[in-house]
């Protein structure tokens, strides 16, 4: 699937990433070790999203819940490039319509849940299916919560999201973790060399 | 005051301190359980309210994942005037390891031996409800005990279909609890409906579908609509025949259960299907050769609705569906538009989100109704839905590490979020890592990363360097750990040329998964090491050394 592109995505993600982190070369001020931490991930989400905006829900709704966050607002620019206006603009579309879209769901929902309780006058028989399902159902939830976005997703595109999300942690982490590895060797180089 | 001041919990207002017990070790497990008992009844409770809270949640933790008889019961019967059995359920709801035994003999011996049984319970302790499984093994068994109970299963389609479909979930935690119990109570229901029911083929494809689906379980459907028409539960079963993946022959044992002879017609076909691989071509075929009472025309074209992942999947689709077309027991063309026609708005929904972008397609999809099953649009657009959801899980399967054995849904989803789980963890710690190696983010990637390709790329933890090394570092001699610009001439670092090696890098360093967990703590000491010779700013170095234990240090910043 998308297998054969990962090199691209690494070499995209880390472009961006280095843009998002230029911004915050330019501060003067000191930052705290976790603000440093904060800067990175997000420098690293945004680019990784960005790099998957066309195809993903979830890059979209992480941009979104960045650019709520004024602080934020300067490396989504930067690492958006051009494009951020109409990119967070869609993004934040896209998001309401899924939120609508869910309501209308829920509402839906709940008003036929009292029809099916009429109907189901017996008590539900299949001991182990519905263990199941429950169980099922809350693992779907928690994968909801761990998702960008994805509370507002059916099931089925969940997964898809899922997979997409997957791919591109992987190889945010492939890249955070070679840049530590060659920052490593360099300062155990320059200790070395001290000595 | 005593255990025997239990029986008079719904008398006596005044219980104020129902659990004094003999020893005084028990007492704080005891007035869990009544202070749950005499929730609304009594009323401070005194020393167990942050107990109870727990409690409270064990209880509703447990009732939550147990099954719905659980809720039936207990609120039922918190409403008895006997309190005793209240407090035996009490006891069955939360001690989900201690024997049965126990358990029933309290209950049934009423409050005699409430006392040695709290010894017993307490004895063996509250565990927490990691075992919410085992909490349904109590439940057939006090089914058998109480008048309300549902313990009566009726002997129809709909519970064979369930009881088919749960022993799909026999993989895992189920199978060793529920089959005693069910299995052979599904045999004998299973087996008269087979002799009655031999004509319409409602039923037996219904039965044919549950060997499918017993091969397949990652057919178990998530949707919980309980249609109590048994026609509707066979067509939803009936979808796995779509399915074009095959299933490890690791459910051949899960199979077992079901050994009615006709069924396992129907099962070898099946597994010669599923043995035929991820051809869709080969199991359409070969469906096409089998005899043609059991599987009738159920023939689905696929249009183009799929996402981009799937196209091959999808090419393959195409072309074998033409096949049996000619050959299809075909259904009623009315019903082929219908379910088109309400597949449409179905398809739509569901992909509002995702095909924005995509170019505009026929959204709906073309699904056949099986014959003598529903063409209710609904179930047909289940089904249509859960075998996507299933080819989705396939690919899911191939990308989470050490889930390659199928094992369903659940236990998949489960091993899908603790990934997610992982590699966000990871991302954190890593921007952290970076953080305190960089105390001004002023790093310069491209050269860090250039230098990254100079080394051996044979390991990340390798400590040798070339000797092509020492040239740029000792430019670097003097300037600060996080500062290379003097690297980017040295380097002569062209944006091609950082290409070219970023890539090469990559692929090389694209390890598994498993590679970079392992790593990660190793380079973490190494880290360890470096920011106590480089005497970091003081900052750092305290929190690195405060927090040796990764995790700790990851969830210091949230």
């Amino acid at each position: 699937m998308r297998m054969h592109n990962i090199s691209s995505l690494k070499q995209e993600f880390l472009k961006k990433w280095a843009m998002g982190l230029q911004t915050y070369r330019a501060s003067k001020k000191d930052m705290s070790i976790w603000e440093r931490k904060k800067a990175i991930k997000l420098s690293a989400d945004i680019a990784m999203a960005s790099t998957r905006t066309a195809n993903s829900y979830w890059s979209r709704a992480l941009i979104y819940n960045s650019s709520k966050n004024h602080c934020n607002k300067v490396p989504v620019e930067h690492v958006l490039g051009s494009e951020s206006e109409c990119l967070v603009k869609a993004s934040t579309q896209l998001v309401m319509n899924n939120k609508r879209v869910r309501s209308k769901k829920i509402l839906k929902r709940s008003c036929s849940v009292r029809r099916m309780k009429k109907i189901l006058a017996v008590p539900q028989v299949g001991l182990a299916s519905s263990i199941a399902k429950r169980l099922v159902k809350k693992r779907t939830q928690v994968l909801k919560s761990l998702l960008p976005g994805g509370e507002f997703m059916d099931e089925f595109s969940l997964i898809k999201e899922t997979l997409d999300y997957i791919v591109s942690l992987r190889v945010q982490v492939d890249v955070m973790q070679q840049l530590a590895d060659a920052t490593d060797r360099l300062n155990r180089s320059k200790v070395i060399n001290k000595e | 005051m005593d255990m025997a001041g239990k029986d008079n919990l719904g008398a006596e207002k005044g219980n104020d301190d129902p659990l004094n017990f003999h020893s005084p070790n028990m007492s704080s497990d005891w007035q869990f359980i009544g202070a749950n008992l005499a929730n609304s009844s009594m009323g401070s409770i005194p020393t167990g309210n942050p107990m109870a809270a727990s409690k409270g949640d064990l209880l509703e933790s447990s009732s939550c994942s147990s099954a719905s008889m659980v809720d039936s019961f207990c609120p039922a019967n918190w409403e008895q005037t006997t309190h005793s059995q209240n407090l035996g359920f009490c006891e069955i709801n939360v001690q989900h390891g201690p024997s049965t035994s126990n358990m029933l003999g309290i209950r049934t011996s009423g409050l005699g031996p409430i006392r040695t049984g709290a010894e017993r319970t307490v004895g063996i302790g509250w565990t927490p409800p990691n075992a919410m499984l085992k909490g349904g093994l109590f439940l057939p068994t006090a089914s058998g005990m109480l008048p309300q109970s549902l313990s009566q299963f009726p002997a129809d389609s709909g519970f064979i279909e369930r009881a088919a479909r749960f022993s799909c979930f026999s993989a895992g935690n189920f199978g060793d609890m529920m089959n005693p119990f069910s299995i052979p109570e599904s045999m004998s229901p299973y087996s008269r409906s087979m002799a009655s029911m031999q004509g319409p083929h409602r039923v037996f494809s219904g039965e044919g579908s549950k060997t499918v689906s017993g091969e397949q379980y990652q057919k178990i459907e998530i949707n919980v609509t309980e249609n109590p028409k048994d026609v509707e539960h066979g067509a939803i079963e009936g979808s796995p025949l779509k399915n074009e993946r095959k299933t490890e022959s690791s459910m051949g044992p899960h199979d077992e259960p079901k050994r009615c002879s006709a069924v396992s017609g129907n099962e070898s076909d099946e597994a010669e299907f599923s043995g035929g691989g991820q051809e869709e071509q080969s199991m359409l075929e070969g469906r096409g050769g089998e005899p043609s009472t059991k599987r009738l025309g159920s023939k689905k074209r696929k249009r183009s609705g799929q996402d981009n992942e799937i196209d091959q999947v999808k090419g393959a689709t195409q072309q074998p569906s033409e096949i049996p077309k000619d050959n299809a027991k075909i259904q009623q063309q009315g019903n082929q538009n219908l379910v088109s026609a309400s597949n449409r708005p179905g398809g739509k929904q569901g992909k509002q989100g995702i095909e924005a972008s995509d170019s505009p397609k026929d959204e709906y999809i073309h699904v056949r109704a099986r014959r003598g099953q529903a063409t209710n649009s609904h179930s047909l657009a289940e089904r249509v839905r859960r075998e996507k959801i299933s080819e989705r899980m396939k690919f899911l399967q191939d990308l989470v590490p050490g889930c390659s054995k199928v094992t369903g849904k659940a236990v998949m989803l489960d091993e899908i979020i603790n990934y997610v789980q992982s590699l966000q963890r990871q991302v954190e710690f890593l921007s952290m890592k970076l953080a305190t190696v960089h105390p001004r983010l002023d790093f310069n990637i491209e050269g860090l990363l250039t230098k990254d390709v100079l080394q051996s790329r044979a390991g990340p933890s390798s400590l040798g360097f070339p000797p092509d090394m020492t040239m740029p570092y000792s430019l670097l001699h003097s300037s600060h750990p996080g500062v290379i610009h003097t690297v980017l001439p040295g380097v002569g670092n062209s944006s091609d040329a950082l290409r070219r090696t970023i890539n090469s890098h990559v692929t090389a360093m694209s390890g598994e998964y498993k590679e970079s967990t392992s790593h990660v703590p190793n380079v973490w000491e190494d880290e360890l090491h470096n920011v106590i010779h480089m005497d970091f700013n003081s900052g750092a170095t305290s929190a690195l050394l405060n927090g040796q234990d990764i995790r700790g240090i990851v969830s210091f910043p949230t």
